[in-house]
């Protein structure tokens, strides 16, 4: 999988003339390995194109005072603490603000959900779980309210993501939703790693933010652990 | 059977206009007044020409149909114990709105008077009777998704404070005045009293009990409210399973004084959807639908149009079998109290800041 991104990563430093870098697996997703041995934290969200025009949509002003995110992720298998704090990294990101307290009830380690308050005042809910059948593809929304507008990557009256090509065959239903010309062909969940490395490699100052967000992800998921296990809400 | 003569009362309510052509074209009923609180709700019922006369008194309106037997409470919920006792004193049925009281000695006085007069006192929870909701339930009753894990669940809607200004008043909505948290101008009595349904549909699919919830409150869409529109509660049953709910009044819409075509400002005015996740498997329900979708008069606004809202025929069906039957109600005041006090358990989580046990 490495392999195949790294060609990918290349590609796209060969095009645009960017400094040298490799896709590495960390601990706790994938890291930009530099030559002098720094390691940086991907957070391929944050170059997800829906997740940069939702951000575009509240830093425009085209949503108005921002009241509630409202996010749902649900996987075939994973860590779901680890994917609620990564969705309330998203939070925090869309909102350009950190989570200041949060509240988790979990289910074993199949569910969880959370209610958060971010430090500028806006709230959040995160539901979360990882019992989809294997092969499932993920289900997610992201849907954020605010005094004027709604915005979200679901379509009004749907529950689950829309493809772009839906082909009927003798085989049965296929369904293709390719988002990305230059790495046409490649997973789109590795898409945005490898989009997520190259932003790195071509704006160096995002390296020290995406560290500081990347540990900020991990006292999220501290936090969610604790406030289960004590059943209160936890301060940040 | 002989038909049920029946009565509205208040005519004050959201779900008031949703009665009347169940009330006109069930046979098991007939209907022969209302009463309205005042000239304005008279104004607005006269709009919709049922035909039915309407009465300022309620005892003029006994005076004149003295066969009434069964009455639909239609009113704020500040008036809901005076009017059951009303009704109870004289053995007459009751059909009551969604929220009885959230004073619970005040509750326990209903359920003492319903209990002594032995009449049926049904409790309008509409879910209960929506054909989605009853395929939900038989497929977690067929075991295919194993033990329930965690059920999240939204009742959204627009807020119909505008059409219905007791919503927005915290006596007549919540009962009294009531903060919502130390330093919060707000005050109890918005959206999480208008939305108890997801609270009792829990315990009806899981067929489980609340232990503790944790609630908070978002700023308000609507800046003018003096009372909260944005929340969300989150909690454990008895039998573990986690539970999210969003009973928010998150979709805006337009300031209509009579509700109407054109209400909507988000194409959507109204949600109930579920998200079930059990050891073997997950279910995405929406409550409502398929729909149909415009964006014609009068706004020329994308719209979702729904198509099905038939919950009262069933509901009515019921009421109507309980009377004649002499059968207690699935939704009756002792066991919509467990969900009123989960309601309850919200707002004091919201005022302490931490977890209630409900």
């Amino acid at each position: 999988m490495c392999e195949k991104m790294n060609r990918s990563l290349a590609f796209l430093r060969d095009k645009y003339g960017c400094p040298a870098g490799e896709i590495v697996p960390g601990n706790e997703g994938f890291e930009l390995a530099l030559p002098d041995g720094t390691r940086i934290p991907l957070l391929p969200w944050r170059v997800e194109r829906r997740f940069v025009e939702l951000k575009k949509i509240i830093d425009g002003k085209t949503l108005e005072d921002v009241s509630t995110f409202r996010f749902a992720s649900f996987t075939a298998g994973g860590d779901s603490v680890k994917s609620a704090a990564r969705e309330l990294e998203l939070a925090s990101f869309l909102a350009g603000s950190p989570v200041k307290q949060l509240f988790a009830v979990r289910s074993t380690d199949a569910a969880c959900n959370i209610l958060a308050r971010l430090a500028n005042g806006m709230s959040a809910s995160v539901e979360c779980g990882v019992k989809l059948p294997a092969g499932a593809d993920p289900m997610d929304r992201h849907e954020i309210i605010a005094r004027r507008g709604v915005a979200s990557d679901r379509t009004v009256d749907t529950q689950v993501p829309q493809s772009s090509i839906y082909e009927w065959t003798g085989s049965g239903l296929q369904t293709f939703t390719d988002v990305d010309t230059e790495l046409f062909g490649l997973p789109n969940d590795q898409i945005w790693i490898v989009r997520a490395a190259f932003a790195v490699l071509m704006k160096p100052e995002l390296a020290a933010e995406w560290t500081k967000a990347a540990a900020a992800m991990k006292r999220y998921a501290d936090a969610v652990v604790r406030s289960d296990s004590e059943n209160q809400p936890v301060q940040l | 059977m002989k038909p049920v003569k029946i009565a509205m009362m208040g005519m004050t309510h959201g779900h008031t206009r949703k009665y009347y052509q169940t009330l006109i074209e069930n046979q098991k009923l007939d209907w022969v007044a209302s009463c309205a609180a005042d000239e304005n709700a008279k104004a607005v019922y006269e709009l919709y020409k049922t035909g039915v006369p309407c009465y300022l008194d309620p005892e003029k309106m006994l005076s004149e149909h003295p066969d009434i037997e069964a009455i639909v409470l239609a009113s704020a919920n500040e008036k809901h114990f005076e009017e059951m006792k009303f009704c109870a004193e004289r053995g007459i049925h009751i059909l009551s709105m969604k929220i009885p009281t959230f004073d619970m000695a005040e509750y326990d006085k209903m359920i003492e008077m319903v209990e002594k007069a032995d009449i049926v006192c049904q409790i309008e929870l509409e879910m209960h009777y929506n054909p989605v909701v009853k395929r939900l339930q038989q497929e977690i009753a067929s075991g295919k998704l194993g033990k329930l894990l965690a059920v999240q669940a939204t009742n959204i809607t627009l807020s119909p404070v505008w059409a219905f200004p007791w919503q927005g008043s915290p006596e007549a909505s919540y009962g009294k005045r009531v903060p919502l948290a130390p330093g919060d101008k707000r005050f109890r009595g918005g959206a999480l009293c208008d939305h108890p349904h997801i609270f009792d549909l829990i315990r009806w699919l899981t067929g489980s009990d609340f232990d503790t919830v944790f609630a908070q409150v978002a700023p308000n869409l609507r800046r003018e409210l003096e009372v909260e529109d944005m929340l969300m509660a989150a909690g454990k049953l008895k039998d573990g399973t986690a539970f999210l709910f969003d009973p928010s009044w998150s979709r805006l819409e337009e300031r209509l004084k009579v509700p109407a075509p054109g209400w909507e400002v988000f194409p959507k005015r109204m949600e109930v959807n579920l998200t079930i996740t059990g050891e073997k498997g997950m279910i995405q329900c929406d409550c409502f639908g398929p729909n149909v979708y415009h964006n014609g008069a009068p706004n020329d606004r994308y719209t979702v149009q729904y198509t099905y809202f038939d919950e009262w025929v069933g509901l009515i069906d019921e009421f109507v079998d309980c009377i004649r039957n002499h059968k207690q109600p699935k939704i009756n005041l002792r066991w919509h109290k467990r969900t009123i006090e989960c309601m309850n358990a919200c707002y004091e989580s919201i005022q302490s800041g931490k977890t209630a046990r409900v």
